[in-house]
């Protein structure tokens, strides 16, 4: 007896309370966005606090439900999910060169009659290269976006002698500094390196280095692949010169380890993003700098990060929604806050002279240049399946500088297999 | 009459729900993977296409394939070993009386089995990092090894991910193996003591013997899980560099949710599956046979 009455008590608050929240919900649009944050932790909970912000603004009118998804993989992976099932996110932000698949996916709608001439004008060029197709269309906004730097130890240079406030500024340089800064014991073994290219995202800095050579690997808008082309070739050849020939530079390292290993002094010189430069300026207990990457035939970089898009097939005035959170994310002003925050660069042109920005990079000098390495960086590859297509880079890379494989025969291979891969796209 | 038939019914009445659930969320997920892996089902072309054999074929026309087939089975050959003969010795010392000592290595020695797998493989990538992690520091200042690049070197990569699994997994064998023990009765030690038995005969003659059901359950749950082994993969070293510690879940899962490519992970599931169906079959039927399991 008891409990059925329990039971009916339950069941009358249960109803009573879906009704309250769909009469609250009437007029307004609720829309989730999905965000991921390479480096855990603080950013998400600056991304909450940008939300709440919005959401606060926005009052009766529009709530959005943020989620933290993890790295960008995971992220992705949840988009696919939820379009497959039929549920897309609102509003998304995904690593750019996802472009295609989401594309192939149908899973975006172009942005062209929410974004404006005036509005686009502000952004820096090399971002909003992978937003577009070739016919016009664009897709997705910049908003977390970063370049590779380089990085290096003063206190290094001073010990051997090197100018600590001359980095290294062509191939050749860096070669003759990293012979200059290793150091091995007695059993010939490094004890430290010249210089680190850092693994896990190599294919990213490869195209960097594919870029100072005056080539590229994959245009999306041409569709054309030149992996093994022979300025690629010799970028290769300068790694594995690096890493088997002079010994100066490990053949393999993870992308999380390679900033821990520059603080602890193993390294004296690093590629890595911009992203971490926050994170050395706390933990480096020595005098370092942050320069260009070195040149080849030109100075070169691949811009990197993640765009903000709107999901296909939800309704309108979802839509809507989320494009004016996309506009309250990309303000100058919120453009600087995060840049500030995180230490990715400001997507804004503008934002970098408003009073607080001027104050921040007088300051730290450091930070402005990813902003000016921008003038010699353009759009980052991307083609459909392309987690498929890094594999297959990556792994011509880690098995060239393993010793295992000639440069030549390695891009060679990761050149045919991605053609075989993407042939359908390719016709 | 009635009530026979429902006392025959009641069991599978019993069993219904855990049925239910393997029915929903193991055997339908095998018997559609078998399904799918006869379609072309990729990002290019999101509707599925029937293409027979096709996937099969671009499975073995994969050299990958084997380098993940063979470290899977690098993996499971020294993990098991290692991990089990560890938990052995580690049992048969904390099953003697040895006072309240005994509890306190009982703790620590379990102690790594209730780390969460993630929370390990985080771990494990500070301890073996080569420059500042504490494994290459003591192999340096106790046995004067020089730097070893672990998870950035093909060569050591695998091999560092065993060793965590051993160390994250030594512990529950180490468990089963007390449980074991502990059903052994202390008759058969008393008679063994009466007749002047040394610790070695005791062992050789009355534990192992004893022991052989646990050994077998140790030996098939190993095989299993290092079948299955996916998230140290996933934390350490994401299967780098160069492939070197892939190894088959974390395979398929690249298909499946990285590549976007699912009839050919589903292939790949199938494959894997049926290979693990036959291996156990064929280790029960074969290890079975030697195992007392009356005391």
């Amino acid at each position: 007896m008891n409990r059925k009455r329990l039971l009916s008590v339950l069941l009358i608050v249960v109803l009573s309370l879906s009704l309250a929240s769909g009469a609250f919900a009437k007029g307004l649009v609720r829309i989730t966005y999905y965000f991921p944050v390479g480096l855990a932790g603080p950013l998400a909970t600056v991304m909450n606090e940008y939300v709440d912000e919005f959401n606060a603004l926005h009052a009766e009118e529009i709530e959005v439900v943020p989620v933290y998804s993890g790295d960008y993989d995971p992220t992705m992976q949840k988009v696919q999910t939820a379009v497959q099932g039929g549920n897309p996110p609102d509003v998304f932000i995904v690593e750019i060169s996802e472009l295609p698949t989401l594309l192939a996916m149908d899973a975006i709608i172009p942005l062209n009659e929410f974004a404006d001439e005036e509005y686009l004008a502000d952004f820096f060029p090399a971002f909003l290269e992978n937003s577009y197709t070739a016919d016009g269309q664009f897709w997705g906004v910049p908003f977390q976006r970063s370049t590779p730097v380089f990085y290096w130890n003063k206190d290094h240079f001073r010990e051997v002698g090197l100018d600590p406030d001359v980095p290294p500024t062509t191939w050749d340089e860096v070669a003759e500094f990293a012979q200059k800064l290793v150091v091995r014991d007695e059993n010939n073994e490094v004890e430290r390196w010249g210089v680190t290219i850092s693994g896990g995202w190599n294919d990213w800095i490869f195209q960097g280095f594919a870029r100072q050579n005056s080539s590229q690997l994959i245009d999306f808008v041409t569709k054309s692949i030149t992996i093994n082309s022979p300025e690629a070739l010799e970028a290769l050849e300068f790694w594995v010169h690096l890493t088997q020939e002079l010994k100066v530079a490990p053949p393999h390292s993870t992308w999380s380890s390679t900033p821990p290993d520059f603080v602890a002094g193993r390294t004296s010189m690093l590629y890595h993003s911009t992203g971490v430069l926050t994170f050395m300026k706390e933990s480096a207990g020595f005098d370092f700098g942050v320069g260009f990457m070195p040149a080849n035939t030109t100075y070169g970089a691949e811009v990197g990060g993640g765009n903000l898009h709107i999901g296909k097939g939800i309704p309108r005035e979802n839509q809507e929604a989320a494009w004016k959170l996309i506009e309250f994310l990309t303000t100058p002003e919120m453009a600087a806050r995060w840049s500030r925050a995180s230490g990715y660069v400001s997507t804004r042109v503008s934002s970098y002279d408003l009073p607080e920005m001027v104050a921040h990079t007088t300051e730290h000098p450091e930070y402005l240049v990813a902003r000016n390495q921008l003038d010699y960086a353009s759009g980052k590859m991307m083609t459909p399946i392309f987690q498929r297509v890094r594999e297959i880079v990556k792994t011509a890379l880690d098995e060239a500088t393993a010793g295992k494989i000639t440069p030549k025969a390695a891009l060679d291979r990761a050149q045919d297999q991605t053609e075989r891969l993407l042939r359908d796209w390719l016709d | 009459m009635r009530s026979v038939a429902i006392r025959k019914i009641r069991p599978y009445l019993y069993l219904v729900p855990s049925l239910v659930f393997l029915a929903i969320f193991t055997y339908f997920p095998i018997l559609y993977s078998l399904y799918l892996s006869f379609f072309k089902q990729n990002i290019l072309h999101p509707q599925p296409v029937f293409a027979g054999l096709a996937n099969y074929v671009d499975v073995f026309d994969e050299k990958l394939f084997f380098t993940v087939v063979k470290n899977t089975f690098f993996y499971a050959v020294t993990s098991i070993p290692v991990t089990m003969g560890l938990a052995l010795v580690l049992a048969i010392f904390l099953n003697e009386k040895l006072g309240w000592v005994r509890n306190i290595y009982r703790v620590v020695a379990f102690y790594p089995t209730m780390i969460p797998m993630a929370a390990a493989g985080m771990l494990a990538v500070w301890l073996f990092n080569p420059g500042i992690g504490l494994v290459n520091f003591y192999l340096k200042k106790f046995f004067g090894v020089s730097t070893i690049e672990w998870l950035y070197d093909m060569k050591w990569a695998l091999p560092a991910i065993v060793i965590t699994s051993i160390w994250k997994n030594f512990g529950y064998f180490m468990l089963i193996y007390l449980a074991g023990l502990q059903n052994i009765s202390g008759e058969l030690y008393e008679s063994a003591d009466l007749e002047g038995c040394g610790f070695l005969q005791r062992l050789r003659y009355i534990t192992l013997p004893l022991l052989r059901p646990t050994t077998m359950f140790v030996i098939i749950v190993g095989l299993i899980s290092s079948f299955q082994v996916f998230d140290l993969v996933y934390t350490m070293t994401q299967g780098g560099p160069a492939d070197s510690s892939n190894v088959i879940v974390y395979y398929i899962y690249q298909y499946a949710f990285r590549f976007w490519n699912i009839g050919h992970a589903s292939a790949l599931t199938v494959l894997f599956v049926s290979a693990l169906l036959i291996f156990i079959v064929f280790l029960v039927r074969t290890v079975e046979r030697r195992v007392h399991y009356e005391v």
